[in-house]
């Protein structure tokens, strides 16, 4: 009970933080100098022709009246249209929120997977070998400049071993001979519901080292974060009491110790996850991965504001949602922390 | 005699390698502990207590080393078994439970998922079962509404009753052998009398030896059957309990006595030993008590003391000190 009016309390915290949003990106997009009634006419535009635009626009309108047309719109899903494409915007992020999403989730998970052993095994055999080659990796994880190792890739898996595909999300073939039915924009798991294995693999081997790349910083974080943590929790005398019971390493380590040592990861790979979701830009360009980064530097480029505006507002839905989950896992995982 | 010998610590030596130097924490320890019975292992902090008790259990922590001596348990030697071999003594058949009951119980997790974790680990029982067990063993420490108990979390216990929880955790794998390091100090005093009353009451009900390591002689003089004391690693002085609180030989228990308060000398200042307790860096030699002992001879500070045994009608008393080593030769 306790735990959900917390929940109710946040979730309306969050619809008042979108709504600031909103106002915020909305007003500054108008107040900059440039027109978007001439962004959307196109080149060599006629007085005429701007002047219908503005009207047609409703740029005409008070900026209040602006932003409330423009909220009505957004209440029945209307996110507007692009200045630029003349693409709805809310077309464009079916393509790209998904592909984005379906990237960043799969890196992840590899920073999990991999991440969280090496931290937990390198803070537990502080200065063995192993700890000092992860550390080495970690620390180059988080420092090696992400076009360079995403080229460097490219490079080994493709052009010298031919074992992984360039870039894209899917091979021509796929596409002409095996295409993915569209259901959630997810490839991996459309192609899974319907059961469609070729498409399956070959989008399983496109995400791997646009993934990877994007991996290795928040890898190179959850090792050092985990294994901090760790060292930590295990000069403490309820771990000494657990090996003194005879219980034995592995549930030591994996269990007893990573569940008091895990929050200060999961934290930091939440915020790395909202994080990617528009900062993947160098590696949405190098594996031309048709993503959210891209999409809004764009924009931001050509001043396409309603575009700005939109993704903006789902960064945002993003970023108080993963709080909120990273705030419930927290009060899940140690008892001693009360939500209010 | 040696027979009812459950655990027997033989010239233990425990050396840290640290950046200041070697750190002698262990020095020739030698004390057995009897089947049933609660020895004492007394002595100042830092005298070398926690180091014995985590040496018998195989935890010696980094970056401590035992360096000489045999630590023999039920006749078997605890030094020669590898890291597999001891987990199989460690918490089935010794336990061992410490000083700060909230520090020693993991936060995370309630207490009965801590305790059936142990159960299961150990004896191969179902999940029903542990639980039974793990309720079963809560009333047998002593605990009130064990189902609440089970399901609480450390932090919303008591000092009393986590020690209780501690206690109860040790000894639900049916362990022979219960080394209790401090395990009151960090308590109210009234909840120290009660789980010293648990710890004799357990002795009683569970076929239970107890190894108690404490500072404090009046929890000594509650509880032990027999005791030891210990100055700077080394075992000076050891008997029954009656014995060496009351005939004293070693100047230093003498010293240690003389500084209790008591009511026999209300108004008398506390005395205290001249001196402070040397650092393992940097022991003295011969007798390392020689430097704060008010009878030093010349030959207490180059030589190592002989262990003289008295025969008494409570069974051995050894001492460690040449003020005896004549009657010893007699
Ligand atoms: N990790 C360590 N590194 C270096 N020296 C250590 C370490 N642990 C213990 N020692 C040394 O071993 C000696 C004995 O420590 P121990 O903890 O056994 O004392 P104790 O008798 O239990 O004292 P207390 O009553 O304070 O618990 C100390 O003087 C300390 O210098
Ligand atoms: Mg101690």
């Amino acid at each position: 009970m306790h735990r959900w009016t917390y929940i109710v309390r946040r979730l309306i915290l969050a619809v008042v933080v979108l709504l600031s949003v909103s106002v915020v990106t909305f007003f500054i997009a108008r107040v900059v100098p440039s027109d978007p009634a001439a962004a959307w006419v196109g080149s060599h535009p006629k007085p005429d022709q701007i002047a219908r635009a503005r009207i047609e626009l409703g740029l005409d309108k008070p900026l209040y009246v602006q932003y409330l047309m423009y909220m009505n719109k957004l209440f029945h899903g209307d996110l507007g249209t692009s200045v630029q494409t003349h693409h709805p915007i809310l077309m464009d992020l079916k393509t790209y929120l998904p592909a984005t999403l379906e990237l960043v989730l799969v890196g992840m998970l590899m920073a999990i997977v991999i991440g969280i052993p090496l931290g937990v095994l390198s803070g537990a055999k502080k200065e063995s070998v192993l700890d000092h080659v992860t550390r080495f990796f970690s620390v180059a994880g988080v420092s090696i400049p992400t076009f360079w190792l995403g080229l460097l890739l490219q490079l080994l898996f493709f052009s010298k071993l031919g074992l992984l595909p360039l870039n894209g999300r899917l091979s021509v073939d796929t596409t002409l001979y095996h295409p993915v039915t569209q259901i959630t924009g997810f490839y991996l798991v459309d192609t899974l519901i319907t059961g469609n294995w070729f498409a399956f693999k070959d989008a399983l081997l496109h995400i791997i080292l646009p993934a990877f790349t994007l991996a290795t910083y928040p890898i190179g974080l959850t090792v050092r974060m985990t294994r901090t943590s760790m060292i930590e929790v295990l000069n403490q005398k309820y771990i000494l009491a657990a090996r003194v019971a005879g219980l034995p390493e592995r549930t030591v380590l994996f269990v007893l110790a990573l569940k008091n040592a895990i929050i200060p990861t999961i934290t930091v790979l939440g915020l790395s996850f909202v994080y990617s979701l528009t900062g993947a830009i160098l590696v949405e360009v190098i594996f031309s991965w048709p993503g959210l980064g891209t999409y809004v530097t764009n924009a931001v480029l050509s001043l396409d504001f309603p575009v700005i505006v939109s993704v903006t507002l789902i960064v945002t839905v993003f970023y108080v949602f993963i709080n909120l989950f990273l705030d419930i896992v927290q009060a899940m995982l140690d008892p001693r922390v009360t939500l209010q | 005699m040696k027979d009812g010998v459950l655990l027997s610590v033989e010239n233990l030596h425990v050396r840290f390698d640290t950046y200041a130097g070697q750190v002698h924490a262990v020095n020739g320890m030698t004390f057995d502990v009897r089947r049933g019975e609660i020895f004492g292992l007394v002595g100042e902090s830092g005298c070398g207590k926690s180091v014995t008790g985590l040496a018998i259990v195989g935890m010696v922590p980094h970056p401590g080393r035992i360096t000489a001596g045999r630590i023999l348990f039920d006749g078997e030697d605890l030094l020669s078994k590898d890291e597999e071999e001891m987990q199989h003594i460690r918490g089935r058949r010794i336990a061992m439970i410490f000083q700060d009951p909230s520090a020693a119980l993991n936060p995370v997790f309630t207490v009965g998922n801590q305790i059936t974790r142990i159960i299961r680990h150990h004896m191969n029982l179902s999940r029903r079962d542990a639980y039974e067990r793990a309720l079963s063993v809560f009333e047998a420490v002593g605990l009130p509404d064990p189902v609440r108990i089970y399901r609480s979390y450390p932090h919303e216990l008591s000092g009393g009753m986590q020690q209780r929880v501690m206690i109860a955790m040790a000894l639900s794998s049916g362990a022979e052998l219960l080394i209790a390091d401090e395990p009151t100090t960090a308590l109210d005093v009234t909840i120290q009398a009660q789980i010293l009353d648990l710890l004799a009451h357990l002795r009683e009900t569970q076929h239970l030896s107890i190894l108690l390591i404490t500072h404090n002689l009046g929890v000594v003089a509650e509880i032990c059957d027999r005791v030891g004391v210990a100055y700077a690693g080394n075992i000076v002085e050891m008997g029954a309990t009656e014995v060496v609180l009351n005939q004293m030989k070693h100047p230093y228990t003498e010293g240690l006595i003389a500084a209790l308060p008591s009511p026999t000398r209300r108004g008398q200042p506390l005395q205290s030993i001249e001196g402070s307790v040397p650092d393992g860096l940097h022991l003295p030699s011969g007798c390392t008590f020689h430097p704060r002992c008010p009878h030093v001879m010349d030959r207490c500070r180059d030589h190592t003391p002989p262990r003289v045994q008295f025969s008494t009608p409570y069974g051995d008393h050894v001492v460690s000190c040449h003020l005896y080593a004549r009657e010893e030769a007699r």
